[in-house]
């Protein structure tokens, strides 16, 4: 062994020894902490693209503008390493910073607040002693005035945020309670999958009926038979949650697919089936457009074996549903759309991807494909680069008619608005608005004084 | 004629070993523009037109020739292009389209075992090659890294560093094939560039079973990918161009070189460096199609080597049905071989092969032989699914030596566009002719160990061609016997590299392609030294042509 | 219970549909040839020629059933290849049912006799089978994944460029 590699060793026994000399903090707490981080999901915000866990970065698009997600890890000077746990769970449960100024509702504080007083306690000690710190920071959020006036979300806290933690129903199963539990707190699943009002407020009444996130129809997960997950097992749940599809049901893409791959699918099974049955009994929320179930769409159909020798146009363009869907799709999902004998590749119909009212999710996810980062990497190729607005249109149409819900319909201006991230949001435009109303409506006034002023002093000349 | 076009590097062919030269200078900071003969293709096309093509078992079939760049195509019937010689005909197919011939290759991408490079000193035969395995070895990881391989260890190419992926998943029928013939003949998983896992944003294979023609669904490494790497890098792609002459100055530097667009408009694109990367048959052609009063002979051939030394494996086949189910197609297509015949003291007297087991789809070549015998009536169907299970065969790749009388030449036709077509002259030697004898036995052994019955040898005397075009620009160290340098520089040029299996002074028994990009990424690296390379502070001291 | 002629077999150009008097595939046959292809007797044949076309298919491919829609793209293909084909289809079934000539024989018999019809078997058959029509330059695609060679094997294999399944499901042995 030579110098160095004494020195190192030396200097690695130091460096632990003092973690234990200031923290007597047991392994259980620090596993447990880690747990419900995972279940929070906090890594999906808080580390930017190959960027370092938990130091922040990650730009979250909102409809009032982007919201650059902070450093969370312990370093003093950039992260959190200052907070005491108390202010620790202000953040997490009351959206105030240490330095008491307010966070937008992107940090899903609002569901957090549900996080019980010992899972707190358990989140801080990892956070504080379990993730590396990391001495940068990213760049600030800047909101679009009037946003950027931190000090209106206290207005909203006041009308919004319900700040006491999860108290559990005494008349339910420890089961169902942990699902609650789960679901309305740390998997925070209502802030993608329950509608929000003006305000951008969820609407409790609503519970879980669907929401949007960017682009993406979060769809409803109530009980609902026809619009949402009424008619799947306990079993469907959890493999959905576990594997991120359920067979003969649906895939995760998007959002989900991340929320599974980078939490859901860590879960205890005891919990995924908590959170299971806590969702089979969330109150039915019915979309009349939805007649069947989503997931029961469609059948078998073969649109290739009678364009079978005839050569395509030259001009991609004018590609057929069927010749598009030949060309790009049928690899995987085969010629009738039946999916391989192993379920492994999915069959189209009988399928949420294809069987909602909406073809917007269809859109996205031919648009981006389903790609997770770990090994197994893409599930769904992107087809964003191989295929124009107009292609994915007559693709989306071809699908949607013989494999699912034949009322959805899209257009190339629709694919274009996907394409691009969705249409504009309106919010920053009606805050402006109506701030400019008002400041018109100062201005009309004082010219009418002035008028006023005028016409009695030239009348007084007359 | 056009405005001039310029860059610093300057590549002609934007097949794999062209791109993946280009894309490494391109990271590097050179401004590089590939000149492409053949159209941009397709890939959702190209399936298309295999699912409608009524020539399935000829995977030239979705690859039409372009009118300006013809490719030779021999179904339904010889297109003339690659005129024969003879004495045996050279039926080589390639792809003329960016991205080149591996848009429809079986990936599969082998290393040589390191006695394949001094069979001159080790048995007598061929040539030496100027570099040793262990210097061609970190170039192997870097090509392996960026086409994505998987491979086993026990193939007899030694290694520093592990494979990028796991082997890919055996099929069914090569693990009852592997199972079987242990412990006679070890059967391993083949070297591919076939993703076993994600692999840089392409998906795992999910079991086409048309690799050849086609990987519809980007799970296998294509040269469409190198070029898309080289255009990510900064590098431009002109397709339809195609190059007709090498221009020098007055020192024997290139100049420039000139191109027709398919409307015959002439082209002149200038450079400090320039590489020749348009494959074993048309880089050479294109050397002695720019012939000067300088260079009689065309460029690069003072030593009177460019187009001689055509090399390619050919193949002798057997085909039986086992005594037990195997279903071939469920899977990729070239999933496993036999490796322990690559190398040994036989070299002196006969080449040295490796076996292959195909596990391609046997339905269609079952269908038609049923046909052709006329079973018709319900033993059709019966009979169709026994064989289609049961079917199976095994080849031989054999290695050629280098004959400076095997070569291309100039033929006295021209194509389309006023080219001299290039024409083949070929014969298979004794050499090889005895390892095909000897591998019947192998054969005879493999069929008894699978209970094989209704044997069918290929018939004596014929083999199949496997496309490794190799040799007609060979490297070496005496520029009176070989084209290149050890580092892909040609002798009679400074400026003028070679990036091409063509290169290859041996053939060995490996499919070449891997071998070609590793020997491209060296030339790459001494045209323009990449910072923090594991090859930098190798070659430190080698000049550049960039210098 | 099938006559042994019917007039449908001396049939020799097309009759229109009639909806009064429903023409079967069965009248086509003789009792040998309908004996070896049961399912078809009561298949619709308001063509005699398109008639004649599906009852030799069934007997050369010698399947319980065929597809109806892929029968009339592959004989219009068919037809449009050769101008012949109907009549050349109404002759070779006439000497089939005449002459009980077993499917497994047939070739070898107009091999052995020179006979004209002898290319006619090979060519529906390849139609059928490899969804090809024709040959050498004038060969067409009619038919891939729906050509009988993918459905015969379609419980065990995809047609090439088809997935078999998610990464490694061809591990297992082919049930």
């Amino acid at each position: 062994m030579n110098a160095s590699t004494c020195c190192l060793l030396l200097l690695g026994l130091l460096a632990t020894a003092s973690v234990h000399a200031a923290d007597s903090t047991d392994a259980a707490l620090l596993q447990r902490g880690q747990y419900l981080a995972t279940a929070g999901d906090c890594v999906a915000c808080h580390t930017a693209p190959a960027g370092k866990p938990f130091a922040g970065g990650l730009t979250v698009p909102t409809p009032i503008g982007n919201i650059i997600a902070t450093n969370i890890t312990p370093s003093a000077t950039a992260g959190i390493g200052h907070y005491t746990e108390q202010q620790f769970s202000d953040a997490l449960r009351k959206g105030i910073r240490a330095d008491g100024k307010r966070l937008y509702p992107a940090m899903p504080y609002t569901a957090y607040a549900q996080i019980t007083d010992d899972d707190v306690h358990a989140l801080y000690a990892y956070f504080m002693h379990d993730v590396a710190p990391v001495d940068s920071k990213p760049a600030p959020t800047r909101l679009p005035f009037p946003f950027n006036i931190r000090l209106s979300m206290a207005a909203w806290n006041l009308l919004f945020l319900d700040s006491k933690p999860f108290a559990p129903d005494p008349g339910k199963s420890a089961d169902w309670n942990r699902g609650a539990y789960l679901v309305r707190g740390l998997a925070h699943c209502s802030t993608c999958h329950t509608p929000r009002n003006l305000l951008m407020a969820e609407q409790s009444s609503r519970e879980l009926a669907g929401g949007a996130v960017g682009t993406w129809l979060a769809p409803n997960i109530t009980s609902d038979a026809n619009s949402s997950i009424g008619g799947w097992s306990e079993e469907d749940l959890v493999d959905y949650l576990k594997l991120g599809h359920a067979r003969g049901k649906a895939q995760a893409a998007g959002p989900m697919a991340e929320a599974v791959e980078h939490s859901l699918q860590h879960l205890e099974p005891a919990d995924l089936q908590a959170i299971a049955t806590y969702l089979k009994t969330v109150p039915a929320r019915h979309d009349p457009a939805d007649i069947q179930a989503v997931d029961s769409w469609g059948a078998a159909f073969d649109g290739v074996a009678e364009q079978r020798g005839t050569p395509f146009p030259d001009d991609a363009e004018k590609w057929s549903g069927a010749q598009l869907y030949d060309a790009h799709c049928a690899s995987c999902h085969q010629a009738r759309g039946e999916g391989s004998f192993d379920g492994g590749l999915p069959p189209l119909f009988h399928n949420t991807a294809t069987g909602r009212a909406r073809a917007d999710n269809l859109v996205l996810v031919i648009l981006e494909g389903i790609h997770w980062t770990d090994a197994s990497g893409v599930h769904m190729p992107a087809f964003a680069n191989d295929l124009s607005d107009q292609q994915i249109a007559t693709l989306a149409n071809y699908l949607t008619r013989h494999y699912g819900n034949p009322a959805a319909t899209v257009d190339a201006a629709r694919v274009g608005v996907l394409r691009a991230g969705g249409a504009p949001s309106h919010l920053v435009a009606l805050a402006r608005l109506a701030l400019a109303v008002i400041a018109l409506l100062i201005v009309l006034v004082i010219v009418l004084r002035v008028r006023r002023r005028r016409r009695r002093a030239s009348a007084g000349r007359a | 004629m056009s405005a001039e076009l310029s860059a610093d590097i300057v590549v002609i062919g934007a097949g794999i070993v062209g791109a993946l030269a280009a894309q490494r200078l391109a990271r590097q900071g050179a401004s590089v523009l590939i000149l492409e003969a053949g159209p941009r293709l397709e890939r959702a096309r190209v399936v298309a037109a295999f699912r409608n093509s009524p020539f399935k078992g000829n995977w030239m079939a979705p690859y039409p020739p372009s009118p300006w760049a013809p490719h030779p195509i021999y179904v339904p019937q010889d297109n003339g292009y690659l005129k024969q010689a003879g004495p045996y005909p050279y039926p080589a197919e390639y792809i003329r389209a960016v991205g080149g011939t591996t848009w429809h290759w079986a990936a599969q991408a082998w290393r040589l075992v390191p006695n394949d490079v001094r069979i001159k000193s080790l048995y007598g035969v061929g040539v030496d090659w100027p570099l040793s395995y262990e210097e061609l070895d970190p170039w192997y990881q870097e090509a392996e890294e960026l086409l994505g391989v998987a491979g086993a260890d026990n193939t007899g190419s030694p290694r520093q560093h592990p494979f990028p992926m796991a082997p890919v998943a055996e099929p069914w029928s090569m693990r009852r094939v592997r199972e079987r013939l242990a412990p006679a003949y070890p059967v391993v998983a083949n070297t591919v560039a076939r993703n076993s896992r994600g692999y840089d944003g392409r998906p795992a294979c999910v079991g086409n079973n048309s690799c050849q023609p086609i990987c519809p669904v980007n799970a296998q490494y294509l040269g469409i990918n190198a070029v898309e790497a080289a255009e990510a890098a900064g590098a431009k792609v002109i397709p339809n161009a195609v190059v007709y002459r090498i221009e020098h100055d007055v020192k024997g530097h290139i100049a420039a070189v000139h191109y027709y667009a398919p409307d015959k408009s002439e082209h002149r694109v200038t450079g400090t460096t320039f590489i020749l990367a348009a494959n074993g048959v048309e880089s050479p052609k294109l050397l002695l199609l720019s012939a000067s009063d300088t260079y009689p002979n065309g460029l690069a051939n003072r030593s009177g080597m460019v187009g001689r030394h055509l090399m390619d494996h050919p193949s002798t086949s057997l085909t039986f049905y086992a005594d037990e189910e195997l279903w071939l197609g469920r899977g990729p297509q070239s999933p496993s071989s036999i490796n322990t015949l690559r190398d040994g003291a036989f070299r002196s007297q006969h080449a040295p092969y490796r076996l292959d087991f195909t596990n391609i789809s046997q339905v269609l070549n079952v269908t038609n032989d049923l046909i052709k015998e006329g079973v018709y009536g319900a033993e059709f169907e019966k009979q169709l699914r026994w064989r289609a299970a049961r079917q199976i065969n095994v080849k031989n790749v054999l290695e050629v030596l280098p004959n400076p009388d095997n070569r291309i030449t100039l033929s006295a036709e021209k194509d389309a566009m006023g080219i001299p077509k290039p024409e083949a002259h070929y014969a298979i030697d004794d050499y090889t002719r005895r390892a095909a004898e000897v591998s019947k036995a192998d054969f005879a052994r493999i069929a008894e160990l699978m209970g094989g019955t209704g044997l069918r040898y290929s018939a004596d005397g014929q083999f199949a061609n496997n496309q490794h075009i190799t040799g007609t620009m060979s490297m070496g160290n005496d520029p009176a016997t070989s084209v290149v340098d050890a580092f892909g520089r040609t002798h009679d040029h400074e400026n003028l590299f070679v990036c091409s299996t063509g290169v290859m002074p041996t053939a060995a028994t490996m499919n070449s392609t891997l071998t070609g990009v590793a020997l491209a990424l060296r030339t790459a690296e001494h045209i323009l030294p990449a910072k923090n390379s594991h090859a930098a502070t190798a070659h430190v001291g080698h000049e550049t042509s960039l210098a | 219970m099938v006559p042994d002629k019917l007039d449908g077999v001396s049939a020799s150009h097309d009759h229109p549909a009639d909806p009064s008097r429903r023409r079967l595939l069965a009248g086509l046959l003789t009792a040998y040839t309908a004996s070896l292809i049961p399912w078809a007797l009561a298949q619709p044949a308001p063509h005699a020629d398109r008639g004649a076309f599906t009852a030799l298919s069934a007997l050369l491919v010698g399947r319980q059933a065929l597809d109806a829609a892929q029968a009339t793209r592959l004989y219009d293909a068919l037809a449009t290849a050769s101008p012949h084909f109907p009549a050349d289809v109404q002759a070779l079934l006439t000497l089939i049912n005449e002459r009980h000539i077993d499917p497994l024989q047939l070739q070898g018999v107009l091999d052995g006799e020179h006979s004209p019809l002898a290319p006619l078997p090979r060519s529906i058959m390849s139609a059928w089978t490899l969804g090809v029509v024709g040959s050498g330059e004038n060969a067409r695609c009619v038919a891939y994944e729906t050509a009988l060679d993918a459905v015969i094997v379609a419980d065990v294999l995809k047609p090439p460029t088809y997935a078999y399944g998610a990464y490694g499901s061809w591990t297992g042995k082919p049930s």
